[in-house]
């Protein structure tokens, strides 16, 4: 992968510089949503969670406009190689970074469920503690983005298998609490919704550092062990 | 609206600079003026006081001491049979030089020098040449004061003009054009006879005309080697009723050509022969640029064809 | 003729080096020429592409000062067509060339596609006609020009044209058609037709083609070739050249990037 801004049509720099700045954009804006819908989930705060609801429409403008700036590149430069690569990498995860949106505002509309019921005596410390570990996900799957960094990528997505375990405890967490009082089933199940959005963000982050790997290495690590991504990674340095 | 200041100062500008194309125009028109009016003002002169001579018995008739029944017949023959010699040995000899040296000589300073000199041998006086056909033609060769020698001195006088022409001709087919013949498998003599040569022979007969109009109005090198003034019969005819129906007798007859006619009649004291010698010049005159209209044909001709 | 990971092999490029007088214009050039592929040379201005090129057919030795070192082994019987000791003729005859400008003779459609055979010594009329029509349909050009085949060639429009040359070419059935940049003087519509029939060619017979289009040789070609200063710099599929290329200075140049 070379540098974007060497070009020889300068106008091409900016413009593909433009598109990986929007993405960076929009990656900030998502993790600021995933962090206040927790905050809103843990802390019982209605008017917040309204807030992440209401924003998810930025995150939605976010990804046609990019996808639309894609679109005229591929039609007026006809990308190739490493330009190409960055290109369909960008489309790709804007994808992902509007699922995580919409994630991050079904745990906010599962916030303003839970704030009418009755508060666990965790406070939803467990929610708290897997909901900070995958913002922290996103939050370095993008700067793996936004440094080019294959080695980061992969930690990162190695990242996916601990969030996997985390998130399978707080399930059996959850089944034992449905099980000793089965009055707080309803309430249990929104918690389980939230869990389960917030181990789909941990999901889509993982297929982000994919992309990046695809970006700066040219090679399609999706569908693949760990062990081999991290192999192909580190083939021909 | 007014145009604002600085579109003023632009216009005065142009104004200033385009003076100079009306200056040269007018210069340009009066140079043209001067050669163009000079040459009809000679042709209108002879055509004035030639054109009541001619007649049917003018074309018909041997010159003769009375000037009202002197005629052009052994001239215009004479000059007619000449070139035909000059034609036929220049165009082929000509040509095949100038393929030769174009398409098949190595190009090193060998070639360089002999192209400078054809170059060069084209700007030799005429006279020269009359000279050099005398003692190779007439007296080495035996060849006598006759039409093939005179045909064989114009022939090299105008072999230079063939030879640029066809060289220059043929540089004028693109590259392309041969390359696509060689990428076909075609051998360099079917590429030069199949391509190089067809395409090029518009220039080079227009070449040809030019040479055969040049050596038409040839008189030095014609009377160095001998040519007689008063020539009163025909050469021997080229064609025969008795087997072999050809004869080249003809070849080696004395012979008068049109310019040697003409200058015989002006050098006489009796205005009547001036008028005669008027008359004459009329005919080489037509003669010349029916030559050079059959080369502008023949040009566009050959042209219709080819777009490069 | 060989196997390779790549299939069947046309020609074999070893150790070419070629020269203008002093001037050393191929380095060391090695490529493998897959049998009915088609195989793109690109590459800046005066990279040697065309030089290149114009080996495979000998067009260098119609002018002076011209070396050939190295060989190109043409398959199947695996001759080396530099080999001075072999007639450049022999070489044309079994390997076509279209050139960057539609060149077309002075003369009749039917007798542009008909040279190649009469210079063969092909000269009766049945066999003529058969291979003109054939040669002209294989270029699909047939159809345009089948009811004024006595027409001269250059009344055709330029894309036609440019279908004239590769018909001239087909017409003796060469084994190699290089193609010298030859939608370089068309139009897009002429050029897709031109890129159309191209493709359609590989199913008869091998291809080089030279282009400054980048985006003709990954729309045309199998194997992109990418040379820099007279070297072969990168060599592959073309799909590989073109996404994840594993060169800088191919990257730099297919990417429009200062070289």
């Amino acid at each position: 992968m070379e540098p974007l801004d060497t070009h020889i049509s300068r106008q091409y720099n900016v413009e593909l510089e433009n598109v990986r700045s929007l993405v960076l954009q929009m990656g900030g804006l998502v993790e600021q949503q995933i962090e206040q819908a927790i905050n809103a989930l843990v802390q019982g705060n209605v008017p917040l969670a309204e807030a992440v609801i209401v924003t998810d429409y930025k995150v939605n403008n976010f990804e046609v406009t990019i996808d639309e700036e894609c679109n005229q590149i591929i039609a007026r430069r006809q990308p190739t190689a490493g330009d190409l690569r960055l290109v369909l990498a960008v489309i790709k995860t804007i994808t992902d970074l509007e699922r995580i949106g919409d994630e991050a505002e079904k745990i906010a509309r599962m916030a303003v469920r839970l704030a009418g019921e009755e508060r666990p005596k965790n406070n939803y410390m467990e929610i708290h503690a897997l909901g900070t570990h995958v913002r922290q996900m996103v939050h370095d799957a993008l700067d793996a983005y936004a440094r080019m960094d294959t080695e980061a990528a992969v930690r990162v997505a190695q990242e996916d298998l601990k969030i996997d375990q985390e998130y399978e405890g707080v399930m059996r967490q959850m089944i034992t609490f449905m099980m000793e009082d089965p009055r707080t089933i309803t309430r249990v199940l929104n918690v389980i919704w939230a869990a389960r959005a917030l181990e789909r963000i941990g999901d889509h982050a993982r297929n982000i550092c994919e992309y990046v790997i695809y970006l700066v290495k040219g090679k399609d690590v999706r569908h693949i062990s760990l062990e081999q991504m991290e192999k192909e990674v580190r083939e021909g340095n | 609206m007014a145009p604002d200041k600085g579109v003023q100062v632009m216009r005065a500008m142009i104004a200033r600079r385009k003076r100079w194309d009306v200056i040269f125009a007018i210069v340009g028109l009066f140079s043209m003026l001067g050669g163009v009016v000079t040459l009809a003002a000679l042709i209108g002169s002879m055509a004035m006081e030639g054109v009541p001579r001619l007649s049917w018995d003018f074309f018909t008739s041997f010159p003769s001491r009375h000037a009202d029944k002197a005629g052009i017949l052994s001239a215009w023959v004479g000059t007619t049979l000449v070139m035909l010699v000059t034609a036929l040995t220049a165009v082929p000899l000509g040509i095949a030089a100038g393929v030769y040296l174009e398409e098949y000589a190595a190009k090193n300073w060998i070639t360089d020098l002999i192209e400078i000199n054809v170059t060069n041998l084209a700007g030799v006086p005429s006279i020269i040449y009359g000279l050099l056909a005398l003692g190779l033609f007439v007296y080495q060769l035996d060849l006598g004061q006759s039409i093939v020698a005179a045909g064989l001195t114009l022939a090299i006088l105008i072999l230079p003009v063939v030879i640029v022409a066809t060289r220059e001709s043929i540089r004028a087919i693109p590259g392309t054009i041969r390359e696509g013949a060689f990428a076909l498998g075609a051998t360099k003599w079917q590429t030069v006879s199949q391509h190089v040569v067809p395409y090029s022979m518009a220039g080079i007969l227009t070449g040809v005309i030019i040479g055969l109009s040049r050596a038409i109005g040839e008189t030095a090198p014609i009377i160095t080697i001998g040519a007689l003034t008063y020539i009163a019969f025909l050469p021997d005819s080229p064609i025969k009723s008795e087997f072999p129906y050809v004869s080249f007798e003809w070849l080696s007859s004395a012979f008068t050509v049109m310019p040697i006619q003409m200058f015989n009649w002006v050098s006489r004291p009796q205005e009547a022969f001036h008028v005669n010698a008027a008359a004459a010049g009329l005919v080489l005159i037509v003669m010349t640029l029916l030559m050079n209209a059959l080369a502008i044909f023949i040009r566009y001709h050959f042209r219709k064809r080819i777009k490069w | 003729m060989p196997q390779t990971a790549m299939g069947t092999l046309k020609a074999e490029v070893k150790d070419l080096n070629f020269y203008y007088g002093n001037y050393q214009a191929l380095k060391s050039i090695n490529l493998p020429v897959a049998d009915k592929q088609i195989t793109a040379l690109i590459g800046p201005s005066g990279c040697g592409k065309s030089t290149f090129l114009r080996c495979f057919n000998r067009m260098h030795d119609l002018y002076a000062g011209n070396r050939y070192e190295g060989e190109i082994g043409l398959h199947p019987d695996g001759v080396n067509i530099l080999n001075p000791k072999i007639d450049p003729i022999e070489v044309r005859m079994r390997i076509g060339m279209v050139f960057q400008k539609p060149n077309p003779f002075p003369k009749s459609i039917y007798e542009n596609v008909a040279y190649g055979l009469r210079v063969r010594g092909v000269n009766k009329r049945r066999i003529l006609d058969e291979k003109v029509e054939q040669a002209l349909r294989g270029a699909a050009l047939w159809n345009e020009v089948k009811d004024r085949l006595n027409n001269l060639a250059f009344n055709l429009s330029g894309g036609q044209q440019q279908r004239l040359c590769i018909a001239r070419a087909l017409a003796t059935d060469p084994e190699i058609i290089l193609f010298d940049e030859p939608t370089s003087a068309l139009d897009p519509i002429a050029t897709a037709s031109i890129e159309e029939l191209i493709a359609e060619l590989k199913e008869q017979v091998t291809i080089l083609i030279v282009t400054h289009n980048m985006q003709q040789a990954a729309r045309v070609s199998s194997y992109t070739a990418f040379m820099h200063l007279g070297e072969v710099v990168e060599f592959g599929e073309t799909g590989g050249i073109f996404t994840n290329p594993s060169k800088k200075q191919t990257e730099d140049y297919i990417t429009g990037r200062y070289g």
